[in-house]
C-alpha cells in the first residue's frame, strides 16, 4: 500500500469585485437571451451614440448648438434635397440636425430627471420605509398629495407657472416623478425588512444603518432599476408632450418642439418635419420599454424561474 | 435568589445559571385588543445545558426566545413586565451582577448580540442575505465583535483607516484610498486574515470546501449547507448562549439529524448553553437536558427531560405525548387534544388550559395556577391538580397513553 498524499487545494476566494462581476454576468446573459431586449438595447446604444457624436455627425450651430440652425433660403425642402437629407422645416431648420441634436436634448432630459427623481425617491422612500411610524405617516401623506394630481397636468401646471423654457420642463418633471420612486422603494423596503436575514443581521449586532446599507437596500433596489429604465423612455415622451404644447423655448433642437413646428404643414403634404422627430420619440420610448421589460423579467422575483 | 449576587459558600451550590427569565410578559397591541402572547413566563437556563422550550404554534415560545435579544418590534410589541437576566461567562468569573437584557441600552445590547448570545432561525433559506456572498455574511460577525483579532496579524502601527475598516466603518473615500499603495498592503493582509477566520469558522461546521463556499451566494447552496453557514456565523464568537429557534424544521429528515449532531458536538466542545425551541417532542426528548412546556403564553411545567417525558404531570403535556403516533399505530384516528387554543386577547385569570382539560374543576376557571413544585412532584408544574398530592386519576377515557400519577 502506498499512501497517496493529496496536496491541499487552495481555491482562491475571488475578490469582492470578481464575485459581483460574476453575478452581473449571470444577469446580463439572462437578459440578452430575450431578442426583444437585444433589439431595444441596440436602439438605445445607437441613440446614445448619436447623441454623443452629434458634433461629429453635424456641424454644431453657433453660438448655441441646441438651437436649430436656420437657412432662410431653404424653406420646406422635402427629404433628399442636397444638404438636407431629411428635408427642412417651414423656418428653414434642418430636420436631420434636429433629429441628431434632439437625441442629445432627450438624453440630457431623461438622465437629469431620472437621476434626480431616483435620488429624491430613494431618500424619502428609505426614510419612510425603514424608520416607519410617524416619519412614514407624514412622508406618505405628502406623497399622496402629489399622487392625487394627474402627472401630466401637474407637470404642465408647474411648467406653465415657471414660464416656457426647457430647464423648467426638467424641473417640473423632477417635481412630479419622484413620488413614484418614493412609493416604490418604501414598499420594497417594508417588504425586505420583514425578512429573516434582517433579523439575523440584528442578531449578530449590526447597527441600523449597516443593516439598511448591507441587507435592506441591495435587496430593494431591483424594481427601482427596472422602473428607472422604463422612465428613461417615458420621461422623454412626457417631455416631448410638454414641448409640443409650447412649454419649451421656440427653435430648440428638441423632438417635441420639432413635431409641433411641423404639424401645421402636414395638411399641406409636408409630412417630414413632424414625422422624423416623432419617430425618434417613438423609437426612444419603445427601446427603453423593451429593455425595461426584459430587465423586469430577469430581476423581478415574481417572474423568477430559478 | 440569584447565585452570583449572593455567592453562597455552601459546597452544594445551586447550578450555575446562564440566563434567568423572570415573570416575562410580552404583549402585542392589535385591533381586537392587547394579546398576551407571553404572560408571566419564568425559567432558567443552566450553564452548559440544553433547555428545550416546547409548545404548539402560537404558544409564545418564539416570542420568548426573541425577547432575549429584543427582536420584538415595539410597537406593536410591548415588554409588559419581568426581566431576563443574563450572566456572561466573563461577568460571572469576575463576580459581576447579571445584566437585564430587557433594560440594557441598545448600544450595549448590540455588543451582546452575536457575541455572547447568538441565534439561529428556522428557515436557513431566508436567514441569509441573498444579495451578499457567504464570506461577507460570516465576516460581519468578526467586523462587529472581533476587530482586534482581525488586526492581530498586522504588525507595527496599524493606520487608523485600517482599524476602522476592520469594524467596517470606513467611508467610500477611505475604501478607495485603500486601493493605492500605502494602505493597499494592509488592506490585503486584513482581507487574508478575514478569509482565514471565515474559512476556519466554516470548516468547524464540517462544510465541504469552505473556501469555495465563501465565494458563493446563498442561492447556490443547499438548505443544509445554508444552516451550517448560519451555525458557523452564530458560533463564530463562542457565545455563552445559543438560541436555536426550530433550526431543523425547514430541513429534510436526513439533513436534520446531521445538523442536530453538529450543534450538539459544537456545543459540547465550546461549553455553550442552548435554548432549543421546538414543537417536535421526540426530538426535544433526544437532545435536551431539561424541558419547559409552554401553553398559551405560560409555562405548564419545567423539569429534566426524563421526568417531563415520563411523569408528564400537566394534563397538557400528557395530551401532547398521547398525540404522538406510536410506531405500532398503523391506521385510523390520531389522538388529539380536544378544542382549540384560547384567544389570548386580555385573558381573564384562569388556567389557560381549563377549557380543554378533562380534569378541570371550578377553581381552574377562576384562578391562575402558579408554577411551583407541588407536593409529591419532582418538577414545577402549573396545575391545581397537584395542590393535594394526588387527588385525581385518569378516568376510563379514550386517551391511549394516559397514566395516573402514581405517587
Amino acid at each position: 500500500m502506498v499512501d497517496v498524499v493529496v496536496p491541499p487545494v487552495r481555491i482562491s476566494v475571488g475578490s469582492r469585485l470578481a464575485v459581483r462581476l460574476r453575478r452581473f454576468g449571470e444577469v446580463a446573459r439572462e437578459v440578452l437571451r430575450n431578442p426583444a431586449t437585444v433589439v431595444g438595447l441596440f436602439v438605445i446604444v445607437a441613440m446614445i451614440g448619436m447623441a454623443l457624436l452629434a458634433p461629429v455627425l453635424t456641424e454644431a450651430n453657433t453660438p448655441d448648438p441646441y438651437q436649430m440652425p436656420r437657412d432662410w433660403g431653404a424653406l420646406n425642402e422635402p427629404p433628399g434635397t442636397p444638404g438636407f437629407p431629411l428635408g427642412t422645416t417651414s423656418h428653414g431648420g434642418d430636420v436631420l440636425y434636429g433629429v441628431i441634436w434632439g437625441s442629445r436634448t432627450s438624453l440630457r432630459l431623461s438622465l437629469i430627471v431620472v437621476g434626480a427623481t431616483v435620488t429624491i425617491g430613494l431618500i424619502i422612500g428609505s426614510l419612510a420605509g425603514f424608520l416607519g411610524g410617524k416619519v412614514d405617516e407624514i412622508l406618505m401623506r405628502v406623497v399622496d398629495v402629489f399622487l392625487s394630481i394627474p402627472e401630466l397636468i401637474f407637470a404642465l401646471a408647474i411648467a406653465a407657472v415657471l414660464g416656457p423654457s426647457f430647464r423648467n420642463i426638467i424641473l417640473a418633471l423632477a417635481v412630479v416623478f419622484w413620488v413614484k420612486y418614493a412609493r416604490l422603494i418604501r414598499g420594497q423596503i417594508i417588504h425586505v425588512k420583514g425578512n429573516d436575514y434582517v433579523d439575523a443581521a440584528r442578531v449578530i449586532g449590526d447597527s441600523r444603518f449597516s443593516i439598511y446599507r448591507r441587507d435592506v437596500l441591495p435587496n430593494s433596489i431591483t424594481p427601482i432599476i427596472v422602473q428607472a429604465t422604463l422612465d428613461m423612455g417615458h420621461i422623454v415622451l412626457v417631455g416631448a408632450t410638454l414641448s409640443f404644447i409650447g412649454l419649451s423655448e421656440a427653435g430648440l433642437a428638441e423632438w417635441g418642439v420639432l413635431v409641433s413646428d411641423g404639424q401645421a404643414g402636414i395638411s399641406a403634404g409636408r409630412w417630414w418635419a413632424s414625422t422624423f422627430p416623432g419617430a425618434m420619440v417613438f423609437l426612444w420610448a419603445l427601446a427603453f420599454n423593451l429593455v425595461g421589460d426584459g430587465l423586469r423579467d430577469v430581476l423581478d422575483p415574481r417572474t423568477e424561474k430559478r | 435568589m440569584t447565585p452570583s449576587a449572593k455567592p453562597s459558600p455552601s459546597p452544594e451550590r445551586k447550578p450555575l445559571l446562564v440566563a434567568s427569565v423572570e415573570d416575562l410578559a410580552v404583549h402585542f397591541q392589535t385591533k381586537s385588543g392587547i394579546v398576551h402572547a407571553v404572560d408571566g413566563v419564568s425559567f432558567q437556563i443552566r450553564d452548559e445545558e440544553t433547555l428545550g422550550l416546547v409548545g404548539e404554534t402560537g404558544c409564545g415560545k418564539s416570542v420568548t426566545a426573541r425577547s432575549f435579544l429584543r427582536l420584538i418590534a415595539t410597537p406593536p410589541g410591548i415588554f409588559a413586565g419581568g426581566r431576563i437576566l443574563f450572566w456572561s461567562r466573563e461577568a460571572r468569573d469576575h463576580g459581576n451582577k447579571p445584566i437585564d437584557l430587557l433594560t440594557l441600552p441598545l448600544a450595549r445590547l448590540r455588543e451582546i448580540r452575536g457575541n455572547r448570545i447568538a441565534m439561529i432561525f428556522q428557515d436557513p433559506g431566508k436567514s441569509l442575505n441573498p444579495a451578499m456572498p457567504i464570506r461577507e455574511q460570516v465576516a460581519e460577525v468578526f467586523y462587529q465583535h472581533r476587530s482586534a483579532e482581525l488586526l492581530a496579524g498586522l504588525n507595527g502601527k496599524v493606520p487608523a483607516t485600517i482599524r476602522r475598516h476592520a469594524r467596517q466603518q470606513t467611508t467610500v473615500a477611505e475604501r478607495l484610498l485603500m486601493r493605492v499603495p500605502p494602505l493597499r498592503s494592509y488592506g490585503r493582509k486584513l482581507r487574508t486574515r478575514v478569509d482565514d477566520m471565515v474559512g476556519d469558522a466554516l470548516a468547524e461546521t464540517q462544510i465541504p470546501n469552505p473556501r469555495k463556499i465563501m465565494a458563493s451566494y446563498p442561492h447556490e447552496l443547499s438548505g443544509g449547507m445554508k444552516q451550517r453557514v448560519m451555525i458557523a456565523q452564530a458560533l463564530a464568537c463562542n457565545p455563552d448562549l445559543l438560541i436555536a429557534d426550530e433550526p431543523t424544521t425547514a430541513l429534510d429528515v436526513t439533513v436534520q439529524a446531521r445538523i442536530l449532531e453538529l450543534i450538539r458536538d459544537l456545543q459540547q466542545r465550546r461549553r455553550t448553553s442552548v435554548l432549543y425551541i421546538s414543537h417536535d417532542l421526540s426530538l426535544v426528548k433526544r437532545i435536551c437536558d431539561r424541558v419547559a412546556v409552554m401553553y398559551a403564553g405560560r409555562i405548564a411545567e419545567v423539569g429534566t427531560s426524563g421526568s417531563v417525558f415520563e411523569e408528564h404531570l400537566h394534563p397538557y403535556t400528557r395530551g401532547l405525548l398521547a398525540a404522538i403516533p406510536a410506531r405500532a399505530h398503523t391506521r385510523g384516528e390520531l389522538a388529539a387534544i380536544e378544542g382549540t387554543v384560547p384567544e389570548l386577547v386580555e385573558p381573564p385569570p384562569s388556567c389557560r388550559f381549563h377549557t380543554r382539560c378533562r380534569y378541570a374543576v371550578e377553581l381552574c376557571s377562576r384562578e391562575d395556577p402558579p408554577l411551583r413544585g407541588h407536593a409529591g412532584t419532582s418538577h414545577p408544574v402549573a396545575c391545581f391538580g397537584y395542590e393535594s398530592a394526588n387527588e385525581w386519576h385518569a378516568g376510563p377515557d379514550g386517551m391511549p397513553d394516559l397514566e395516573a400519577p402514581t405517587r
